[in-house]
């Protein structure tokens, strides 16, 4: 797409970069506050007793109320040395372990664009986004450049493209293109919205806005990409996030992030417009593009980078089954607002021999948020068997067996029995291969 | 071609969606709806006027009726006296359900039910404060409650309650049932005036079916009271996180006897309140949703619900430990009310179950 492999090292305008650096630290500032302040680090981090962690990341666990609130004051100063270019390497490195440090602490609070955040910030590592407008520039702690190979652009466009292409990808499936779900299901509670308000029960709504939707995701890149068609394709990211931050306010900070991280197409002639207005003498530039030491490390490292980002969102072609239901190899695929998917989980404990039984009030050791994602997702269901296994092993209990009664609706479909009930949990392992105990889908529509 | 106004405009605009994001709080404090759905406003007046605040005040009412009733015991407390109150207490109790499903707002904010119905009692914790003297009532009931219809349900009806009556701590027990009462009236009082006030406007202006809208408010709390019927009113003591070892002292009302009767008066009234009346309930509205299907399903599993509770024979206390299967039916119907509630109903009318606000894609 972006990176003509035979210019990847032509010398083009630092500009686009530096406002992508600088609107990213201005972004995960804004963020970080708000998640701050609305509660959210002691909701999510340090009031659960339980974690539902990745797999091979057990290790990471929140760091106490005070620890949690210092990682995050630490993220908040990182981000705020991003946006002035000062320390720029060490306190993007920081960022990035921090913030995905983060992340992985609980499954449930997996977001597409905290993993899309994440990405960007390791990416950002490896790029000379400091080399103008920015304080070591400044100090003259780096050398300033006013260019840059092409492909330290490029690979962010790239990156740009991936996430909207894959997300197109992802919806053109029967529930998005034939039925309109989960759009038909969410739009008419946004009744409240002024003029269009009353359309939102009509069917015909929630196919056009299906319809636009997918086509948007697939094909934005091209328009932003061609410099004749950019300027019209940036009113419609406008539009389209513009829409989506005012119909579905509980995806937060996704719309913000897309509609800022989308002015890396534009050129280096229109970034270094905008950059003019900063402040700051302007001292002379020495001649010469910046040039990596190792290009060919670089090369090599992209290709294994790019190489993976387009394997993880193509993996659920090795599991059988309806992906929506089973959700293996859902997660870091850019599958963005696709399903309306909710469900209730009974759990019971019965020691070795099945006498004694024992039913779970999962708030006892859950939050709200943490029962509701469990209750749908099989990986985190037998996650949270083998923490009660644990549990009642403590209590006394020999070799304790775990079942669950889990019921799941999915786009508009009647709930049903999610998981084979009469399988003892305790004596799944998790697994990459398909959870044969997730019972197979079943469609009535 | 200038780009410089175009982009000020650009960065212009972005600042205040920025700020919008940034400063919009928990939805809570909602500015009036621009826009209108008659359906969803003419629902929302038919909940606050129709049930919620009605519900309030019949609760105060019967409040009032029963201070009066326990007042007379506590000037001459006699077997007589007790026994007048036992109506009374029942009445008030059972109005009290009427108003469990309305548990946000005003009643969420002062944390009513909370305080006014955190079952089991704490008997020890109770005898303790009366001796000492010492308690605070203000303190939010985490465990075990000392204070509300529990507390009363024990200090009247326990079986040798009358005879604590008369001798050396008689005082401080007439003086402790009277602030348990005050309180109770106090609290509901407060309630009922906000209701009256500032939230009915609130609750019928809030369209949206996000956390801590109406629509949401209500769709939570019918599948909390679901689950706590399936849990503390009858799953927990009939044993069912003790492997069947029944601790039927820790259902709601035991010492009144009320067990079964406060059941199914909550079933009764969840359902009253789901379905609504000429057609303003959130059932309606899943019909305009064109989910008619979930509403008669769910509408039918009250049915099936409040039927297997009924079914079971009366004390409630002594079926649980000798009619099991009785009991096992009626809590397998529950959480099949639960299940559709908390899933089907919850899908169908974009709401979360969790009171907690958060980011999702």
């Amino acid at each position: 797409m972006v990176i003509e492999v035979p210019g990847g090292n032509r010398p083009v305008s630092i500009a686009p970069l530096v406002t992508f650096r600088i609107t990213f630290g201005l972004l995960m500032f804004f963020s970080l506050l708000r998640f701050w302040l609305r509660g959210w680090i002691t909701n999510l981090y340090v009031t659960p007793t339980f974690h539902f962690t990745y797999w091979g990341f057990e290790w990471v666990q929140p760091l106490g109320n005070i620890g949690t609130h210092l990682l995050f004051s630490l993220l908040i100063v990182a981000s705020l040395l991003i946006v002035l270019g000062l320390l720029y390497r060490a306190a993007i490195i920081v960022f990035f372990l921090g913030f995905t440090y983060v992340e992985l602490i609980d499954v449930t609070t997996y977001l597409n664009h905290y993993y899309f955040i994440s990405l960007v910030a390791f990416l950002l590592i490896w790029l000379p986004a400091n080399r103008h407008y920015a304080l070591d520039a400044h100090f003259g702690w780096t050398t300033r450049r006013h260019k840059v190979p092409a492909w330290t652009v490029g690979i962010l466009r790239f990156q740009m493209g991936l996430v909207y292409i894959f997300a197109g990808l992802a919806k053109l499936n029967s529930d998005w293109l034939l039925r309109a779900e989960p759009l038909k299901t969410w739009l008419p509670a946004k009744s409240h919205l002024p003029l269009i308000g009353p359309y939102l029960y009509d069917e015909w709504v929630a196919y056009l806005f299906s319809w636009i939707g997918a086509g948007y995701d697939l094909f934005i890149v091209f328009f932003l990409m061609n410099p004749r068609t950019r300027q019209v394709a940036y009113l419609l990211v406008l539009g389209f996030h513009g829409a989506t931050a005012l119909f579905f306010p509980g995806i937060g900070m996704f719309p913000y992030v897309m509609i800022l991280s989308s002015l890396v197409f534009f050129s280096g002639k229109f970034h270094s417009r905008i950059l003019s207005f900063l402040p700051g003498k302007k001292k002379p530039t020495p001649p010469g593009a910046f040039r990596y030491i190792y290009p060919k490390t670089m090369t090599v490292l992209l290709a294994v980078y790019f190489f993976f980002q387009f394997l993880i969102p193509l993996r659920f072609l090795l599991y059988p089954g309806k992906l929506f239901w089973t959700e293996e190899g859902y997660r870091f695929s850019w599958r963005v607002m696709l399903m309306e998917k909710a469900g209730a989980a009974y759990f019971t404990v019965k020691d070795e021999s099945g006498e004694k039984s024992y039913v779970v009030n999962n708030g006892q050791y859950l939050t709200p948020l943490q029962e509701k994602m469990m209750s749908s997702q099989p990986d985190l269901l037998l996650k949270y068997a083998h923490y009660l296994a644990g549990i009642f092993k403590e209590k006394g209990l020999e070799n304790p067996r775990v079942y669950a009664e889990v019921y799941v609706t999915l786009n508009g479909e009647p709930s049903r029995l999610f998981l084979d009930s009469t399988v003892n949990l305790a004596a799944q392992n998790l697994s990459w291969f398909h959870y044969p105990w997730v019972l197979p889908y079943k469609n009535d529509l | 071609m200038n780009y410089s106004r175009p982009i000020s405009l650009f960065l212009l605009v972005l600042t205040g969606f920025m700020l919008y994001a940034c400063s919009k709080n928990e939805g809570t404090n909602e500015p009036a709806p621009v826009s209108n759905d008659s359906f969803k406003t003419g629902m929302l007046t038919h909940y606050a006027d129709q049930l919620i605040i009605p519900a309030y005040a019949n609760l105060a009412t019967r409040l009032s009726a029963l201070d009066t009733q326990i007042n007379a015991f506590l000037d001459q407390p006699s077997a007589g006296t007790l026994n007048a109150v036992r109506p009374a207490f029942k009445d008030a109790y059972l109005s009290y359900e009427g108003t469990s499903a309305a548990y946000f707002g005003p009643a969420g904010t002062l944390l009513l039910n909370n305080y006014l119905n955190t079952f089991p009692v704490a008997p020890g914790k109770i005898e303790q404060a009366v001796a000492t003297g010492t308690y605070n009532f203000e303190l939010p009931v985490v465990n075990d409650s000392i204070q509300g219809f529990p507390a009363l349900d024990y200090l009247l009806f326990e079986s040798g309650a009358l005879g604590k009556f008369t001798g050396p701590q008689a005082t401080a027990r007439k003086k402790y049932i009277r602030e348990v009462m005050s309180r109770m009236k106090t609290l509901v009082a407060t309630t009922l005036t906000q209701w009256k006030g500032t939230y009915r406007t609130t609750f019928i202006n809030s369209l949206r079916t996000d956390v801590g809208s109406s629509i949401g408010f209500l769709v939570n709390q019918f599948a909390f009271e679901v689950d706590l019927m399936k849990g503390p009113r009858i799953g927990w003591p009939f044993g069912k996180l003790s492997n069947g070892i029944v601790f039927a002292d820790k259902s709601e009302g035991y010492y009144s006897g009320l067990t079964h009767d406060l059941a199914v008066a909550n079933l009764l009234s969840l359902k009253n309140y789901f379905a609504g009346e000429q057609g303003n309930g959130i059932a309606d509205y899943l019909v305009l949703l064109k989910k008619e299907a979930i509403a008669k399903q769910v509408l039918a599993q009250f049915d099936v619900a409040i039927g297997a509770l009924r079914a079971i024979p009366q004390p409630m206390a002594a079926s649980f430990s000798q009619n099991p299967a009785q009991v096992e039916e009626a809590y397998r119907q529950v959480q099949k009310l639960l299940t559709l509630l908390k899933t089907d109903v919850a899908s169908a009318t974009s709401v979360q179950i969790t009171y907690q606000d958060n980011d999702g894609d």
